[in-house]
């Protein structure tokens, strides 16, 4: 018995809602408004009951009876209740909710001028900590409540249903993004959902008139004033003939001469040379034998020689309808940041074409399609590397200029300076490099409505990425090591595909007060990778005077055929053989069943129980097949009658769940066979004596484990929600413990078990417990509104066990070994735990040497160490525990007010309590490392006789235990920050004015981002990202760190037609 | 479901190595790791590499560590005999000598199970598996004594690779049986000569039973090995000859240094060094840093520095003959100040680069640039591992795929070369007092010493392909080098001094310093303490790295032997069972 209801949907205002949805409760029947606010649909019979809902209103219910139209005026919403949000395959009013879901103001986050949405995500969502660098394009540390693995803690993304990536994403386009952090909310994806979930949806066509935006900006991005600090050419030469004295040598520094003061040459090619020196006429210059350089008698502040002002652009456009029948949306988005280090960027070409079609009340098909184009050069994997041009900045002396006399780069090829290089000529030869990147991703999908509660949805999708990147490198004849090394020049290419294709059914019904939906699914997910890379070297020289090579003849065709190596890529782009990259090609699969139960009785009282079974690729038949399962439970306090008399309290809900997930993020995905294979490096050998042919050899590459199986993470969260003072104040706390057990790991093999690394095996617990807070104010009085939001995240983090007996593990980070290991994995410790001696003062004097604890190369002035033991000497068990690189907490501030056409908005974000070990000392407070730059602390402040007070050592020039040969609590500094992320200042032109020119909407902002970073931290930024993201056992050390706290000044628009 | 079935891309899976292809190229991999490079943990480390730069030349006083005193710290504490445990040094050695003899190991399991070769060839692959293993593991044994042995049977599945080096009462195990017994077997069934040179023949196999006999100080037993294969034309019975069939002299001494003439009558066993093989690192990768640096061949990096001390060993007297008690007093060879003018061994500038003195054809050795830290590594360059300047880019690397390609070479590096074996025979003469032998034996390479042809001179161009300067008119010093006379080791004291002295002239630079110090020594603390800490005595007082580390003493009993790596005792010893106890002293 249908009959046909129609009617007008208004705001208190009397004006249309457009795009608000009317549906027929208990069933899956809906409808939306047009552009006037009307809206037609068929109920079933006169007892229905029409839900109108939109976002922002209070939803309103109202019998059909014998009505045919029906005229609903909704209520400005005053919480946010009934707004759904997307959680694991499905969609659940907040107020439903009781997993731990965080979702993310994406208007907030699109506040933060960046190209990579993950790094907006910082400070935006309780219980997501993001670490991140400024490196355009640069990749963050992201970890949900805590580090959950020594490896990669990367939380699986899903875009509009299907694994994706966060970080090409054009930010304009997300509608919303919801985190899920607990079992209740992530169990649903099962082996994969350990880390986390991080469920994206993009902007979909809304009912009305076509709608243009335009969103654009452009602005500058300011390096930072101070640098490292770095001591001049004269305080430079006094420190390292300081060294020579203080280690009662004769001063024999090559360029400074043997006296007690230095003696500042004019040049530094010819070695120490004077004005008039016949070397120095420039007709006998000679790359290599007489590559003459003035001295920088000033000093070469290499920092700004590398670091400058850079624009950023954005600009969005974006269309999009929607009707009865179908939505679309399309966007374009050109981004573009150049990055304050000289030549390097990230630019992007994106489009996006989402669509549906309604084919009739029961049949739904639309798509979501993604296609960008990037590139981004420079690699911003090189960030956090004691090689890369920033770690240069403070390793190259400043008595070297940039050019020499001729224009061709000047270096410590000069006798005597160190062995840094020059930084501008490390980065000016990339500026031809090409990075090639375009990907596509999206799916398409199709939804039936099927008897009278069920829906059927089936959706495919995936992304294909083909990468393509090259790059030259130049005979650095500048530097004092390699100099002559050949040129070459090597292409690269990469293909990553994966598929997923994903099938649920629905079933949702109320009957009285039960309200029940169950979702059973079935998921198949197939991912393949693979790479190859082209060298030749020994190119032609077009620039014979400067050995550069005209880029038009970087092909594979130049140079001798006998140099040319190619090979597979390993997914992290290097050669070498590394257990979490494996070499490509790669392949791996998973094929998943899930269900989900969501009761509630009366929105009172809340249950919910998710399953699902998952079978991965990556381990053996007999370990593959995983079950996960969750159950939540929430009570809506305030719905009971006892409660009505509270009058402050709007809303208090109760929450708690338990669940287990997994996780595959670290798995070689070969892990479970023994294999051999052949590598010219690792196993040929010129067994004909040939000098330049090998015959190919054979080796053990892997040892294969068939009892690994996934890592498992048990995590109970309990919490409450709380609306206050009229809805005004929404308040969320919650308490969470995960436990993470079969930890997968590669633990050390004996050597004498041979080459083939260990295989990952499950061993070894973590755990992490913490609070996450969320709090949002909104007010206003009169014309002036306000809103101030608030998150708060904090983990406290424990290696709980290792496998059996093995009492710690050391951790090499990949930014430098020269101390070896930084942080010690030890039960009882958190991960990332910086471990050495503890440097409790310098030695005052002899008689301070004598009466302390034994210490190998005591002397006054050198390191005294903590005799932690207290055995009397100082030795390897000394070692101790100095420093958690983890926060104490996270949390972030935004504010927002408007009064008439103005709005202002702020971010600020803040952490406390983490601990940062400053390398960069390493390099510029021991004149006896390298000779190159030095910092003014140690130059102007050493320790002396005299001057018992200073922190830094006593310069010299020998290298032993009490100076510079282990890793010590010196290099350890204090790394909270508040950072002033983004301060906009907004103005809406009034509308009377933008009409005539078919104008909706105006507004104009500027902004400031990065306005000020407040720490103790001497280098330029505490916060420091791990020098490899996929390794969580060491980070928090600076190791030549792309600054993320430079000042950004943008103006920007919005226009919407 | 075949879904969820994805086999491994590009690798072999066991079984199908099962035949002939399979457990040769097993055994061709067990090889490359002589280079001590390149193990899948272990991978390219400066640490392991052949030639024992770190353990045998600079902690033997033969070399400084070199470049300025930061840099490769780890090997100031080796250079200072100030090392421990945890020394990353030490456990990179330690992976690749064992990850060498489970290579070794894999072709012996695998032959058992590979059916399409005839036993003849199984017989000799077999004994070129058991030549690397006992070579491995004798490695293992000169650095730190109490070595655990690895055979076949200990493998990752049978989870039994914690292997001790004690026995059941707590007492360390000697290897040395074990390591007889594989080179036995490697003697047994090698053949005379090898289709490819680069492999282990019989004569090899019986030079390095008897160097592992010598090391063990059974000199009757290494002598009736040497003899085996000492030619008739050394005054010797025996018929031994290279891999490719040439019978075992000594050839120009720069041949053994040059890669274009290596592989010669001289090289017994050699690490075969290749270049350009697209492998990028399979030169002569563990001396990479060993370069002069910056402007000179290689560009970098000015470690290995030949030490002062060594440098004056080279001093002769007006008879030609070392000055075995005064040689490193005053004045020092090529001291700026006050050089030595006297007479000089000329294999000094075979072995080093010098100040004012031609270095190949690069022209005579710079006074500045080279050293990169002239206040802490003397004077001198390193030699005998580096290319001359017609030979770049042809026997050195030019492949970029390793950051210093062009301090990759293909020299190879000698672990047994026919001199070696005619002074080790002459150790054995002497010791069982044979002392008209031990002269001879020791006289045969002073000769070549002294063969002009093999000097270096001024003012010529120097014959890469030939290994000798083209004019020979201009000396580059004053060389006189002469045999001993007739007699002269009649009293065994003086000569086994001589005898030493002679291995430290003609192998210096060579890794094996060190070593042969610490087997004359044998555990007594009279040898090798008291040359040492001589040597620091007098190095104190140069500009060398001992004048800031002027407390550097070696401690008898003790630095003999390098401590075995912390971090595998830790993993052997984790589930509570000792398995490897560390070396008394440390």
């Amino acid at each position: 018995q249908q009959k046909t209801i129609t009617g007008k949907v208004t705001d208190s205002n009397n004006q249309p809602i457009i795009g608000a949805t009317v549906t027929v409760k208990g069933s899956n029947v809906a409808a939306q408004t047009n552009g006037e606010g009307h809206f037609t649909i068929s109920v079933p019979g006169t007892s229905a009951l029409l839900v109108f809902s939109s976002v922002g209103y209070e939803p309103q219910e109202m019998p059909v009876g014998s009505n045919i139209v029906l005229n609903v005026s909704l209520k400005t919403a005053t919480s946010n209740l009934n707004e759904v949000v997307i959680t694991g395959y499905t969609a659940q009013r907040k107020k439903d909710i009781t997993g731990s879901v965080a979702v993310v103001e994406v208007d907030n986050m699109r506040q933060i001028p960046t190209g990579t949405p993950e790094k907006a995500l910082q400070g935006q969502a309780a219980g997501v900590t993001v670490v991140t660098s400024g490196a355009p394009g640069g990749n963050s540390n992201i970890r949900i409540r805590g580090i959950t693995s020594v490896g990669s803690t990367d939380p699986l993304v899903i875009i509009d249903g299907t694994q994706g990536n966060l970080h090409d994403i054009n930010v304009n386009d997300i509608e919303s993004i919801q985190v899920l952090k607990d079992a209740g909310a992530a169990a649903i994806y099962g082996v994969r959902g350990s880390n986390g979930v991080i469920v994206v949806t993009t902007k979909r066509g809304k009912s009305g008139k076509v709608r243009v935006t335009y969103d654009a900006y452009l602005g500058t991005q300011r390096p930072l004033k101070d640098g490292f600090n770095i001591a001049n050419t004269q305080e430079t030469a006094n420190a390292i003939q300081q060294g020579y004295l203080n280690s009662g040598l004769t001063p024999g520094h090559k360029q400074l001469g043997t006296g007690n003061t230095p003696v500042i040459p004019d040049y530094i090619t010819p070695t120490a040379a004077k004005e008039g020196d016949p070397n120095t006429d420039p007709s006998t210059y000679k790359l290599y034998d007489n590559q003459i350089t003035k001295t920088n008698k000033v000093g070469t502040d290499w920092f700004h020689e590398i670091f400058k002002p850079a624009p950023i652009t954005s600009h969005n456009l974006a269309v999009s309808q929607g009707t009865d029948k179908s939505t679309f949306y399309l966007s374009v988005n050109y981004f573009d940041q150049q990055g304050t280090m000289i030549e390097t960027y990230q630019k992007r070409y994106s489009a996006r074409i989402n669509t549906t079609f309604n084919l009739n009340n029961k049949i739904r098909i639309g798509e979501n399609a993604y296609v960008f184009y990037k590139r981004n050069p420079g690699l911003p994997d090189n960030n956090q590397d004691e090689d890369n041009a920033i770690s240069m900045s403070y390793r190259e002396s400043p008595l070297i200029p940039v050019y020499d006399i001729k224009g061709n780069f000047a270096g410590t090829g000069s006798q005597g300076l160190g062995n840094a290089k020059n930084p501008v000529a490390q980065l000016r030869r990339t500026a031809n490099n090409k990075d090639n990147d375009w990907q596509v991703q999206g799916n398409v999908f199709a939804e039936v409505d099927l008897l009278k509660h069920f829906t059927a949805r089936t959706s495919f999708g995936g992304f294909f990425d083909n990468h393509y990147w090259n790059m030259f490198s130049y005979t650095a004849y500048e530097n004092a090591e390699n100099n002559k090394n050949p040129n070459g020049f090597t292409e690269n290419y990469m293909y990553n595909t994966s598929w997923t294709w994903t099938n649920t059914l629905t079933y949702n019904t109320q009957i009285k007060s039960h309200n029940i939906k169950v979702l059973v699914g079935t998921e198949a997910i197939n991912n393949y990778q693979r790479g190859m890379f082209g060298t030749r070297n020994g190119y032609p020289l077009t620039g014979p005077s400067n050995l550069t090579v005209d880029p038009s003849l970087w092909t594979l065709l130049f140079g001798p055929p006998n140099g040319q190596v190619t090979g597979n890529l390993n997914i992290n782009g290097g050669t070498n053989i590394d257990n979490k990259n494996p070499a490509t090609p790669i392949q791996s699969s998973l094929y998943s069943q899930f269900g989900r139960v969501d009761y509630n009785f009366d929105d009172r009282y809340l249950l919910s129980g998710t399953l699902r079974r998952d079978g991965s690729s990556v381990f053996d038949k007999s370990q593959r097949w995983g079950v996960f399962p969750s159950v939540t439970a929430g009570w809506r306090i305030s719905r009971e009658k006892f409660f009505g008399s509270v009058s402050w309290l709007n809303e208090l809900k109760l929450r708690g769940g338990w669940g287990k997930l997994g996780s595959i993020s670290n798995i070689n995905p070969t892990n479970a066979y023994t294999l051999y294979t052949q590598s010219a490096p690792i196993s040929y050998y010129d067994i004909n004596g040939t000098n330049n042919t090998s015959t190919l050899g054979i080796y053990n590459s892997q040892n294969g484990n068939r009892q690994t199986t996934w890592e498992e993470d048990i995590i109970t969260n309990v919490g409450f929600d709380a609306n206050l003072l009229e809805n005004k104040l929404t308040f969320s706390l919650e308490w969470y413990k995960k436990a993470i057990s079969g930890l997968l790991f590669t633990p050390n093999l004996a050597a004498t078990a041979g080459g083939p690394p260990a295989p990952f095996v499950n061993a070894g617990n973590i755990q992490n417990t913490g609070i996450d807070i969320a709090a949002t104010y909104h007010g206003n009085v009169n014309d002036f509104r306000f809103d101030i939001t608030g998150t708060f995240t904090s983990y406290n983090n424990k290696v709980k066990s290792l496998p059996g007996g093995i009492k710690y593990y050391d951790q090499v980070s990949s930014g430098s070994n020269r101390f070896g290991a930084f942080s010690r994995l030890q039960p009882g410790e958190a991960l990332g735990a910086f471990y050495g001696y503890q440097v409790v003062g310098l030695f005052q004097s002899d008689d301070d040497v004598n009466k302390s604890p034994k210490q190998d190369a005591a002397a006054p002035g050198r390191f005294k160490f903590k005799d932690a033991n207290g055995d009397g000497k100082i030795s390897d068990s000394d070692r101790v525990f100095f420093g958690n690189p983890n926060p104490k907490f996270t949390a972030g501030l935004n504010l927002e007010a408007s009064y008439k056409g103005f709005d202002f908005s702020a971010f600020f974000y803040t952490s406390v309590g983490n601990d940062v070990i400053n390398y960069v000392r390493y390099w510029t407070d021991f004149p006896q490392v390298f000779d190159g730059a030095m910092s003014k602390d140690a130059a102007l402040n050493s320790w002396t006789p005299t001057n018992t007070g200073a922190k830094v050592p006593r310069l010299e020039r020998g290298a032993n235990f009490s100076t510079t040969t282990n890793f010590n609590s010196y290099y350890l500094e204090n790394g909270s920050f508040l950072k002033c992320k983004s301060m906009v200042l907004g103005y809406n032109i009034p509308s009377a004015k933008i009409k005539q020119f078919g104008i909706d909407r105006l507004r104009v902002y500027i902004q400031a981002a990065n306005l000020f970073t407040i720490t103790k931290y001497t280098g330029l930024d505490p916060e420091l990202t791990g020098s490899d993201l996929r390794d969580n056992t060491n980070f928090g050390i600076d190791f030549g760190n792309f600054p993320s706290n430079q000042k950004n000044y943008l103006f920007g628009v919005n226009v919407t037609f | 479901k075949n879904f969820l079935d994805k086999k491994p891309l590009g690798a072999f899976s066991p079984d199908q190595l099962y035949n002939a292809a399979g457990v040769q190229g097993l055994l061709v991999g067990a090889y490359h790791m002589v280079s001590g490079e390149g193990g899948v943990t272990a991978g390219n480390n400066y640490a392991s590499g052949a030639s024992n730069w770190a353990f045998g030349s600079v902690a033997g006083g033969d070399s400084y560590k070199g470049s300025t005193p930061s840099d490769q710290g780890d090997v100031v504490f080796i250079e200072t005999w100030a090392y421990n445990a945890n020394n990353p040094y030490f456990n990179l050695k330690w992976q690749a000598v064992y990850d060498g003899a489970q290579r070794a190991n894999d072709v012996i399991r695998t032959m058992a199970k590979v059916t399409d070769l005839d036993d003849a060839s199984k017989k000799v692959m077999l004994a070129e598996a058991y030549f690397l293993r006992a070579h491995f593991h004798f490695e293992a044994k000169r650095m730190w004594n109490n070595v655990p042995f690895v055979d076949e049977t200990i493998t990752y599945v049978a989870n039994n690779t914690n292997v001790p080096n004690i026995d059941g009462s707590g007492n360390y195990i000697d290897i040395w049986p074990k390591i007889e017994a594989d080179m036995q077997k490697a003697v047994n069934d090698l053949p005379d000569k090898q289709p490819e040179i680069g492999r282990a023949n019989k004569s090899a196999a019986i030079a390095y039973l008897g160097k592992i006999y010598l090391y063990e100080h059974k000199y009757a037993l290494a002598k009736a090995q040497f003899d085996k294969i000492i030619p008739g034309t050394y005054g010797g019975s025996g018929n031994g000859q290279t891999s490719g069939g040439q019978a075992y002299r000594l050839v120009n001494f720069q041949d053994n240094f040059n890669a274009a003439t290596d592989n010669s009558a001289e090289s017994i066993f050699a690490y075969q060094s290749v270049v350009n093989d697209g492998s990028g690192t399979n030169g002569n990768y563990g001396d990479v840093l060993g370069f002069p640096n910056s402007a000179g061949p290689g560009g970098c990096c000015g470690f290995n520095n030949p030490s002062i001390s060594l440098a004056n060993s080279y001093k002769t007297d007006a008879n030609g003959l070392p000055l075995l008690d005064t040689y490193n007093s005053t004045p020092n060879v090529s001291d700026p100040a006050a050089p030595y003018a006297g007479n000089l061994d000329p294999r000094i500038d075979l072995t080093m680069g010098r100040p004012g003195i031609p270095f190949f054809d690069w022209g005579p050795t710079p006074t500045n640039t080279w050293v990169r830290d002239p206040g802490s590594n003397g004077y001198f360059s390193p030699k005998k591992n580096v290319y001359s300047k017609s030979q770049q880019g042809v026997l050195s690397s030019t492949e970029t795929s390793f950051w210093g390609p062009t301090q990759l070479d293909a020299n190879n590096v000698n672990l047994i070369r026919f001199a070696d074996v005619l002074l080790w025979q002459a150790e054995c003469e002497i010791e069982l007092n044979n002392p008209d032998r031990a002269l001879a034996l020791v006289n045969y390479v002073r000769k070549r010493a002294a063969d002009p042809t093999g000097w270096v001179y001024k003012n010529s161009d120097y014959d890469a392909g030939a290994g000798k300067y083209k004019v020979q008119t201009t000396t580059a010093d004053n060389y006189l080098v002469k045999e001993y006379p007739a007699g002269a080791f009649a009293n065994k004291t003086y000569a086994l001094k001589a005898i030493r002295f002679e291995r430290k002239l003609e192998l210096a630079m060579e890794g094996t310093r060190f070593f042969d110090l610490a087997r004359w020594d044998n555990n007594t603390g009279t040898v090798m303490a008291p040359e040492l800490n001589a040597f620091a005595a007098a190095e104190k007082v140069r500009p060398t790295i001992f004048a800031i580390n002027n407390t550097s003493t070696f401690t008898a009993r003790k630095n003999e032997y390098y401590p075995i790596p912390q971090q595998q005792i830790d993993i052997e010893n984790a589930f509570g069972t000792v398995n490897l106890k560390q070396n008394p002293g440390y």
